[in-house]
């Protein structure tokens, strides 16, 4: 009996070789993969320590007019992308609203004070009933204007950049963000018995980006905004390293 | 010939009420468009409170002129 017509040598070694080699190619995407999720695991162990880290400087808060949000559950803007994560916002301290709360106090007792007016005491009822009506919208309106542009005048940092946004009005709305990668120098100023004694004060961010210079102004605790990122710089020097 | 003139500087406060009332409802309008863009832009816990307040403050801005066009 010839065995090479029954059993050929080549059609047997290539028989093997289909059964072999596509095992081979399975190990090693198994362990490209492995490596790829030891990779993200160790990432994400690092962004979670660099959260607690961040948590230990400036602690948490929950209020919504809080004017340093850590970490914030509902708060978001639009421009932020799919994967990135907040890790805080910041507002002007409150105090700097002192100035148009008075005015306001001063504004809503104004009314009260003209009745000792002569000449407006002689003005009809329906004109008195009016002009004060017009005068507490109108300082409603003050007030609330105020308070818009203290709310909505955010400085964000996420795990990727520094951004702030800023409306002075309808028609003006300011948006300069910064690669955490491309800070360059940070610095901060508090000046002035009020920033003294509450500590706040404006951090000045230099990039190299094309916005040059982003500016913090009057955020509270301005060592601790500059403790978090000089975390958050190391930490991408690290990733980019690892890259 | 004084009730004349008293009688045309009413007329002339009415229609300068009136007027103005209407520059001040323009105004709210502003106020609630400039609300809803900050809140689009810039999202929170109370943004939804703060869009019901510039609805109402246009409200109150509307009730101005009804006011400046019936009492006067």
């Amino acid at each position: 009996m010839d065995l090479d017509s029954v059993a050929p040598d080549d059609q047997i070694e290539v028989k093997n070789r289909m059964t072999v080699s596509p095992k081979i190619e399975e190990v090693e995407v198994l362990k490209e993969t492995e490596s790829e999720t030891k990779k993200i695991r160790e990432t994400v162990d690092s962004s979670e320590e660099v959260r607690d880290k961040i948590y230990g400087i400036v602690g948490h808060t929950k209020s919504p007019l809080s004017s340093l949000l850590i970490n914030p559950h509902i708060f978001d803007f639009e421009e932020r992308d799919s994967d990135e994560k907040i890790i805080l916002v910041a507002r002007p301290h409150w105090i700097t609203n002192l100035s148009w709360i008075l005015t306001t106090i001063v504004l809503i007792i104004a009314p009260s004070l003209l009745r000792f007016v002569p000449i407006i005491n002689n003005l009809p009822t329906k004109f008195e009933i009016l002009g004060i009506f017009a005068w507490y919208l109108i300082t409603f309106a003050f007030s609330f204007e105020k308070f818009l542009s203290w709310y909505f005048d955010v400085y964000i940092i996420t795990d990727e950049r520094v951004i702030d946004i800023a409306f002075n009005n309808l028609l003006d709305k300011k948006f300069s963000e910064a690669k955490l990668s491309m800070i360059q120098d940070i610095t901060s100023r508090v000046s002035g018995v009020s920033q003294t004694m509450f500590n706040f004060g404006t951090v000045y961010i230099q990039t190299a980006a094309e916005v040059s210079e982003i500016q913090f102004e009057l955020v509270p605790n301005p060592e601790k905004i500059i403790k978090v990122l000089q975390i958050l710089r190391e930490n991408e020097e690290k990733r980019g390293g690892n890259k | 010939m004084f009730n004349d003139l008293n009688g045309y500087l009413m007329l002339a406060e009415k229609i300068f009420a009136i007027l103005g009332s209407l520059i001040y409802f323009v105004f709210a309008l502003v106020v609630v468009k400039q609300v809803g863009t900050m809140s689009r832009n810039v999202r929170d816990k109370i943004n939804s409170i703060l869009i019901s307040v510039s609805y109402l403050h246009l409200a109150a801005s509307i009730l101005l002129v009804f006011l400046a066009w019936t009492i006067l």
